[in-house]
């Protein structure tokens, strides 16, 4: 039974492969009479797809289970291909009105090689853009390196005053010391003075008084 | 403001009878000194430099004939940023006069720094060659205080102003000497490809193929990345144009690097006089044959 199902799988591909050849080949032709005809031809054969298909999917059910499930994922796969070809048919077959319209009858080799044209002066245009957009930032990057160059000379500099203010410091520090000792040196002789002064002052007083008493006392 | 100038001339009358009359226990210097200060300040508010940098410089006598040279010192300088704002050479005496001082008391750093201001006033006023003296003085000082980033800048300027007035060995000696140095230094080794297109300008200006060759290779082997950069590659385009005689040659280089990295007015310069020696020599070469 399985062999009848591969001779059908084996003739539905060659036949989808066929229909996708003319229908590649039926959307560059632009001569009504030929595409009518390859059309009709196309349509024929996915008639014929059809036919196989469902004929395909009664046997995968009559046969066993296990077989019967590869058999119909098989299955869904070639009727998912049927489907994209059926839709390029009608993609084809519709818009040849459309075509006709805008149509200036050319000759096909050159709406071909004018299409081509077309498509490589687009990639030459991207190109030149790309290449501009490549040199704008290599320009912005070179103004970002100079810039870092100059941040990092401000940097240096800015380090090396820190490190004079820092030695700075450390000077100031002992000047500091030495200005104490200078200044406990000059309170003691502040106070050495006082109390000399304060003594001399009891001195003369006491002499003075001395004086007087024995002044008074020799009267 | 009106009334601060007013204020000021106030100060003043009163600062001047102080000191021609008998004060205290000599203390009419101090006190005369405080008076001006406070006119100098409303002269000041009232935006009238010349006369407040005339009173700065007032407090500065009176604080040197009190002996105390650091307050006139300051009192110069602050004299001469008044009168920067109007009469540039007054400033200029009030900072040599100052820097004077700061030599005396021994506070070179800041003698250095007002050399380099006094350099920069004349630059403004394109003296040029004056610029160069002092800057080379501010160079001086500041080596000696080991500031070596001022006196680097300092120097640049020198080379600078010296490849202006066509003195190029000097130039490209600083040039290549901070060069040196900037590459021992982390943070300065990227700058180091910018003083080498400078030296190397000021070579091409010089004129001699044979040096310039030699010179590039020297900074090939002074800094081993230098050989990628554009810089280097310019610089061996100009000396390749200058060999072949081509001026065309020339223009087409400099203009691929300024499209990348536009070029500053003084290298501008110095490339337009490579060019001008270049299309003379074209000339004389025409003329001959």
């Amino acid at each position: 039974m399985s062999e009848v199902f591969e001779g059908y799988e084996r003739q539905y591909c060659e036949l989808s492969a066929n229909l996708s050849r003319k229908c590649n080949s039926a959307s560059v032709i632009h001569d009504s009479e030929q595409k009518k005809q390859k059309l009709s031809e196309i349509s024929s054969g996915i008639d014929e797809a059809d036919v196989l298909i469902r004929k395909m999917d009664l046997e995968a059910r009559s046969l066993q289970p296990g077989v019967k499930a590869t058999l119909l994922a098989k299955l869904r796969e070639y009727k998912a291909d049927l489907n994209k070809l059926k839709k390029e048919f009608k993609r084809i077959s519709s818009p040849n009105a459309h075509d006709e319209l805008l149509e200036s009858g050319m000759a096909d080799v050159h709406s071909v090689s004018a299409e081509q044209r077309d498509r490589l002066s687009m990639s030459v245009e991207r190109l030149n853009q790309s290449s501009d957009r490549i040199k704008e930032s290599r320009r912005t990057v070179l103004e970002t390196e100079e810039l870092g160059i100059s941040i990092l000379e401000d940097l240096h500099q800015q380090r090396q005053t820190l490190l004079h203010a820092h030695n700075k410091l450390y000077d100031v520090d002992s000047a500091i010391d030495k200005s104490k000792k200078v200044l406990t040196t000059m309170s003691r002789r502040i106070t050495k003075n006082k109390w000399i002064a304060g003594s001399v002052i009891v001195a003369l007083v006491l002499a003075i008084v001395l004086i007087l008493y024995y002044k008074i006392s020799h009267r | 403001m009106g009334d601060q100038l007013a204020r000021g001339e106030e100060f003043e009358k009163k600062a001047e009878k102080k000191l021609s009359g008998w004060g205290l226990f000599g203390s009419k210097h101090e006190d005369a000194a405080e008076l001006f200060d406070k006119a100098a300040n409303c002269f000041k508010l009232a935006k009238s430099w010349d006369k407040a940098g005339s009173t700065y410089v007032k407090i500065a006598n009176c604080n040197l004939k009190l002996d105390s040279k650091h307050e006139a010192a300051q009192a110069y300088v602050d004299a001469a940023h008044c009168y920067k704002k109007t009469n540039t050479k007054e400033a200029i005496s009030c900072l040599e006069q100052a820097v004077n001082m700061f030599c005396d008391i021994g506070r070179l750093s800041m003698a250095a720094r007002y050399y380099k201001e006094i350099a920069e006033l004349h630059e403004s006023e394109q003296n040029i060659e004056q610029a160069i003296d002092f800057y080379e003085k501010a160079a001086d000082f500041f080596q000696n205080e080991d500031v070596s980033t001022s006196a680097n800048q300092c120097k640049q300027k020198v080379a600078q102003f010296a490849a202006q007035i066509e003195q190029y060995q000097k130039a490209i000696e600083i040039y290549e000497d901070i060069a040196r140095q900037s590459l021992s230094n982390n943070l300065l080794k990227y700058g180091v490809k910018g003083h080498l297109l400078n030296a190397g300008i000021c070579q091409l200006c010089k004129g001699d193929v044979v040096a310039i060759t030699n010179a590039l290779e020297r900074y090939q082997e002074m800094d081993p990345t230098f050989s990628g950069t554009r810089e280097y590659k310019l610089l061996a385009d100009i000396a390749s144009a200058i060999d072949e005689e081509d001026v065309t040659k020339f223009t087409d280089v400099v203009k691929e690097f300024d499209s990348m990295t536009p070029l500053d007015s003084w290298k501008t310069t110095l490339l337009l006089r490579v060019k001008e020696k270049l299309k003379a020599k074209e000339m004389e070469e025409d003329d001959l044959t």
